[in-house]
């Protein structure tokens, strides 16, 4: 590993970043935007980002009449003296150098990276990032330590601190086609082997849970095949269920007594309410209190017409939104009545350890999604809420509730700005934090969630952004937002990600870790796959 | 500054035009002349200048004897393969009477040029300054008869003969295997027709180191000669008046000669346009001078040759010893037509006598340093120097 | 080896006149004079040369013939060689003092009349091996262009030290730092010290 030198700092502010003259001999195509290089000031070390790079020359005149048919010789010698580059350098973190004449100063430990307060003088030198640097920035592996990749020119290992991860909500970004549930399958891995939260999964494509096949046609693992019993998959779709090899462990059933008003609210678009409906479902709920859904499907006609008389609800109303309900009932997992023990014991199996994974089947249209994802994490919500609170009293550990770590795709569906204050998962995403519950919102157009939502987000892991609003609602609330604009530009469509926030300690461009037989082994999975004819016998089911 | 540059302009016009004017006649003349000068039978003029010399007539111009023909034409011979010429010049700072010190400063430049196989160069100087009475004066016990003017030319040319003569014995005593063939040349006339009208005493005095000094010459086998370049002299055409004159030549008041006319022309004549028909490198043969001072030159009477050295006619003055020896007189003329041919300007100079000249010379700062010099070393002994009223003026020339 | 002596003497730089007619050392050259008595050796780079009469008033005229020319000229007039002399004009850039080398102008001009010589290939190295003196040449105002005096250095001492392309290199580097400026100056220096295809494809096949 080459401790190289690339050029000397020649100017800077501490708002907009060092300008770094480059070194005869250093040209600009080695080094890349969103590089990791590290600045040695007198005193302090300072890790950072390259975020421009610039071509300059001595005399101007040279660039409005460049040299004609000019030999080797003379352009090996203007490059890097008459003309040259600089580069745009953003220090992230800042690490105090002992005082090498101190022999005391030696032997203390040194504290860890601390925020950049100041800048180094002038000539202070840049070099290229080292493995010791890496190390120091961002850890070992090992413990909460989980390995996301490899920094873009080099190959060692980079770590997110799971522990923080899980602390607060996060995100995945990125345009589709760049990967991003492989990077949930990553990053929810990493957290199930280290322990540190278990997780919740609203799997709407049915990706998380078995094997599945990639673009390319390779076939990777599911969870629960990596990780087996700890991993209990819930299915809405009851004949999925069955396959074997691929079973559910239960089948959930969602009752119409279940169904609250937020719930009905948040599916205005899909079930085409009028503004009225609203207005309508208060005064159903005045009327039959936890039981209006039911009692709303089973009017009649002329029942409907009494009771609007009655309690002054719009009959065009009242009926339309019957109407709209009815597709509800329609659903093959709703039934008119179901036990909240289900998802109670839902809540305990995660409580022990488990992690579950939650099938939408075939009945994995935006519709059943919002519904139900909605609908189950405000049960958890509730019963997370009641365990903090039992804890705050007794204080018992074994009270205390394992964080929990919410996965759902689509999320700008349950995030967005209109919804936003509604939703379970806006509710989670502001405030759970404190209750130990948060999220792992994945999501392809980060512009359009609320922007409250997104400044709470602690994580976020992008891939390639091309639209200029995703790429300013991703960099909301970060610091250094101008330098990090041009790492996320500068991605690779595939396998290239840049992760800022509380789980790193600087924003980092990596080479996403690879989702294979190494990974698989790394995190223990129980034997080698076996290959394509499983999926085949799958797909025909037992016979 | 004051002068009128307008006005000589104008004449200087007129000069042309009249010049162009004159050519056409003049030519004719000149033809008429060169006709008789070939038709001029040289015994029969001899003969007739013999007797009237006899006859104590005064020519009131000089005539010239001729030793051969008139028109005779002698080609320049092939010069050696080795030989030598030294040039000699001379110059002075001249005594001045503005000054309450008296001196002059005399430097004699030679150029010795050897040629062929060995060929090589020695340029040098001897400068003296001379400030004891025997030098300043000629008769120094009285102070009478200051050297200056004339006299101090005189001193100048005996001074340049004895520095040649020390070259030329210094270099007889140089280790080297076969002393190549010498002459010396100096530039201007031999016959020191300045010294015509001093007294007697005056022209023994400054001959006596003249003549020695051309007596060692001929001992140390050097040829001498001088060089007049652009000669003004009209000896030839004389001679040829004499000829065609009926009367006696000092009577021309009264002259009813039918050939007046030529013989006025001929007095217009200068003898390098008379032997303007000598081709290049070509001589004419000898002549004798009728200048009064060389009846005191004893064995060094001179004699004189035309040479056309191309582009110009030069007259070339050699002591008797040298026109009577005719390997000297042969090797002369060679040795100036090759010094002409090896000139680097036109018309032709010898380079013996430019490289001469060269170290002869001295400048105007040196003529200012010698005068500091003298006053420093004046001033050290206690002596000022004072000047004149009116050479302080010329210096200060204040408004 | 000496080569002439020193007739005008100036604290940037002299002028000696040449022991050989028509043969002053080559342009950019490094020279030396030595000063045993102050245990110094001043270095200099030979800026111009001339051939002019030993009188300033003297112009030379033209002698050739047809037959007689060039070197001939000297035997058929065997006063030139007495008539003329031919000088030669040096920058100062260094000296060597008390064992160490130094580029900057030595406290006093070097005493006239003391002989120039040359400098051995050993002792060239050893001051070479730093550019400084570099900045005395480009600053140097003469007949000849400083920039023609450096390139025509810059040549000299390429070939001294036998065609040694990492000084030369790293000399068109510290031209191209000094000269940053000024584009069509450097660019004047570079196509003079340009090695050329020659050395290129040397170089290429030293590579391989």
């Amino acid at each position: 590993m080459s401790n190289k030198r690339l050029g000397v700092v020649v100017d800077g502010a501490f708002n907009s970043g060092l300008t770094v003259r480059l070194d005869p001999g250093v040209t600009t195509e080695q080094l890349r935007i969103g590089s990791f290089v590290v600045v040695e000031g007198q005193r302090n070390r300072y890790f950072s980002l390259i975020s421009d790079i610039h071509l300059k020359a001595t005399d101007p005149r040279l660039l409005s009449d460049p040299p004609r048919a000019t030999s080797p010789f003379i352009a090996r010698t203007l490059s890097g003296t008459s003309t040259y580059a600089t580069v745009e350098v953003r220090p992230m973190l800042m690490l105090e150098k002992p005082d090498e004449s101190d022999p005391r100063a030696l032997l203390e430990m040194r504290r860890g990276p601390q925020p950049v307060k100041t800048i180094p003088m002038h000539f202070a030198e840049l070099r290229e990032a080292t493995e010791l640097d890496f190390a120091t920035v961002f850890g070992k592996e090992g413990g909460v330590y989980f390995a996301m990749g490899t920094p873009l020119t080099m190959d060692i290992p980079i770590c997110l601190n799971l522990a923080h991860f899980v602390e607060r909500s996060d995100g995945i970004f990125g345009q589709s086609g760049t990967g991003k549930s492989f990077l949930a399958r990553l990053v929810i891995c990493g957290v199930i082997k280290s322990k540190v939260a278990v997780n919740l999964i609203f799997d709407m494509h049915d990706e998380y849970a078995f094997d599945k096949q990639t673009e390319d046609g390779r076939w990777v693992k599911g969870l629960r095949q990596i990780f087996g019993p700890q991993v209990l998959i819930y299915s809405l779709d009851e004949e999925l269920a069955r396959r074997s090899g691929r079973n559910a462990d239960v089948t959930l059933k969602i009752g119409l007594n279940q169904i609250e008003e937020a719930d009905v609210i948040l599916l205005s678009e899909e079930l085409n309410l009028r503004q009225t409906a609203e207005a309508t479902i208060g005064l159903l709920r005045d009327h039959f209190r936890g039981q209006w859904l039911l009692k709303l499907l089973q009017m009649t006609q002329e029942e409907l017409e009494e009771w609007c008389k009655n309690s002054g609800a719009h009959a065009g109303a009242a009926s339309s939104l019957q109407r709209n309900l009815k597709r509800l009932q329609r659903q093959e997992y709703i039934v008119e009545e179901a036990p909240f023990a289900a998802l109670d014991d839902m809540i305990e199996s995660l409580d022990r350890g488990k992690h579950v994974i939650l099938q939408f089947g075939r009945h994995n249209s935006v519709l059943d999604y919002l519904l139900v994802s909605n609908l189950v994490t405000r049960r958890v919500r509730q019963r997370y809420e009641e365990k903090t609170r039992r804890y705050e009293e007794s204080k018992d550990p074994k009270d205390k509730p394992r964080p929990l770590m919410i996965t759902i795709e689509e999320a700008h569906k349950f995030l967005n700005p209109a919804v936003a204050r509604q939703t379970t998962f806006g509710i989670i995403a502001r405030e759970m934090r404190k209750y130990n519950v948060t999220l792992l919102v994945i999501d392809q157009r980060p512009s359009s969630i609320d922007p409250e939502v997104m400044s709470q987000l602690g994580t976020r892991i992008t891939g390639k952004l091309t639209e200029e609003r995703d790429i300013d609602a991703v960099l909301t609330g970060v610091s250094n937002r101008n330098a990090l604009r041009g790492a996320l530009e500068s991605l690779d469509t595939r396998q290239e990600v840049l992760i800022m926030g509380h789980a790193v300690p600087m924003p980092i461009s990596l080479r996403t870790r690879q989702y294979d037989e190494a990974f698989y082994q790394a995190m223990g999975a129980p034997e080698a796959f076996q290959g394509p004819e499983i999926g085949i016998r799958d797909l025909f089911g037992e016979d | 500054m004051p002068l009128k540059l307008g006005a000589v302009s104008e004449q200087i016009e007129h000069m042309a035009q009249a010049m162009v004017a004159l050519s056409p006649a003049q030519e004719q003349l000149l033809e008429q002349a060169q006709a008789l000068l070939r038709s001029t039978p040289a015994d029969a003029l001899r003969l007739k200048l013999e007797q009237q010399r006899q006859r104590q007539v005064r020519f009131p111009w000089l005539v010239a004897t001729p030793h051969g023909s008139l028109c005779g034409i002698i080609p320049a011979p092939p010069a050696p393969v080795d030989f030598c010429v030294i040039g000699i010049d001379a110059s002075s700072v001249p005594p001045d009477r503005h000054r309450s010190v008296r001196f002059y400063v005399l430097n004699v430049g030679y150029a010795a040029l050897t040629y062929g196989r060995c060929a090589d160069a020695v340029l040098d100087a001897e400068s003296q300054l001379f400030f004891h009475d025997e030098d300043l004066y000629l008769f120094p016990e009285k102070r009478d008869v200051p050297i200056e003017g004339t006299l101090l030319n005189a001193r100048m040319e005996v001074e340049s003969l004895q520095t040649l003569q020390k070259v030329i014995q210094h270099r007889a005593h140089q280790p080297s295997g076969e002393r190549p063939p010498t002459v010396a040349l100096r530039d201007g006339p031999l016959i020191l027709w300045t010294l015509q009208n001093e007294p007697q005493e005056v022209q023994d005095k400054l001959l006596h180191g003249f003549l020695q000094a051309m007596s060692s010459l001929r001992q140390s086998g050097v040829p001498l000669a001088g060089y007049i370049s652009y000669t003004d002299s009209r000896d030839v055409a004389n001679s040829l008046r004499v000829w065609i004159c009926q009367e006696l030549p000092n009577e021309c008041e009264h002259c009813k000669n039918s050939k007046r006319d030529l013989c006025l022309a001929l007095a217009k004549i200068r003898d390098r346009d008379l032997f303007n028909f000598l081709a290049i490198g070509e001589r004419s043969e000898l002549f004798a001078s009728s200048s009064q001072i060389l009846e005191r030159y004893g064995e060094h009477r001179v004699d004189f040759f035309y040479l056309n050295i191309g582009g110009e006619i030069v007259r070339v003055e050699v002591p008797r010893w040298v026109s009577a020896d005719a390997e000297w007189l042969s090797l002369l003329h060679a040795v100036i037509y090759d010094q002409s041919r090896r000139s680097p300007g036109f018309p032709p100079y010898p380079p013996a006598l430019l490289e001469a000249h060269e170290q002869a010379v001295i400048t105007t700062t040196e003529r200012r340093l010698i005068e500091e010099m003298v006053e420093r070393a004046l001033g050290l002994h206690g002596q000022w120097v004072t000047r004149s009223a009116k050479n302080d003026s010329k210096r200060r020339r204040g408004i | 080896m000496r080569i002439g002596e020193i007739v005008e003497t100036t604290s940037t730089g002299f002028v000696a006149e040449s022991f050989t007619l028509n043969r002053p050392p080559p342009l950019g050259s490094l020279v030396a004079v030595s000063l045993p008595a102050q245990d110094m050796e001043i270095y200099a780079v030979v800026a111009y040369g001339q051939t002019v009469g030993l009188d300033p008033g003297r112009r030379a005229v033209r002698r050739s013939t047809e037959i007689v020319f060039d070197e001939a000229i000297y035997h058929e007039h065997p006063e030139l060689k007495h008539i003329l002399r031919t000088e030669f004009g040096a920058v100062l850039v260094g000296y060597l003092a008390e064992g160490q080398v130094w580029q900057h102008l030595p406290p006093q001009p070097p005493p006239l009349h003391f002989s120039v010589q040359t400098v051995q290939t050993g002792e060239l190295q050893r001051f070479t091996d730093h550019l400084l003196y570099f900045r005395l040449l480009l600053s140097y105002n003469g007949p000849v262009s400083p920039l023609q005096v450096l390139a025509a250095n810059v040549r000299e001492v390429y070939r001294q030290r036998g065609s040694d392309r990492a000084w030369l290199d790293a000399a068109a580097r510290e031209i191209a730092t000094l000269l940053k400026n000024d584009h069509e100056a450097l660019l004047t220096v570079l196509y003079a010290i340009d090695p050329g295809e020659a050395s290129a494809i040397a170089e290429r096949r030293g590579q391989l």
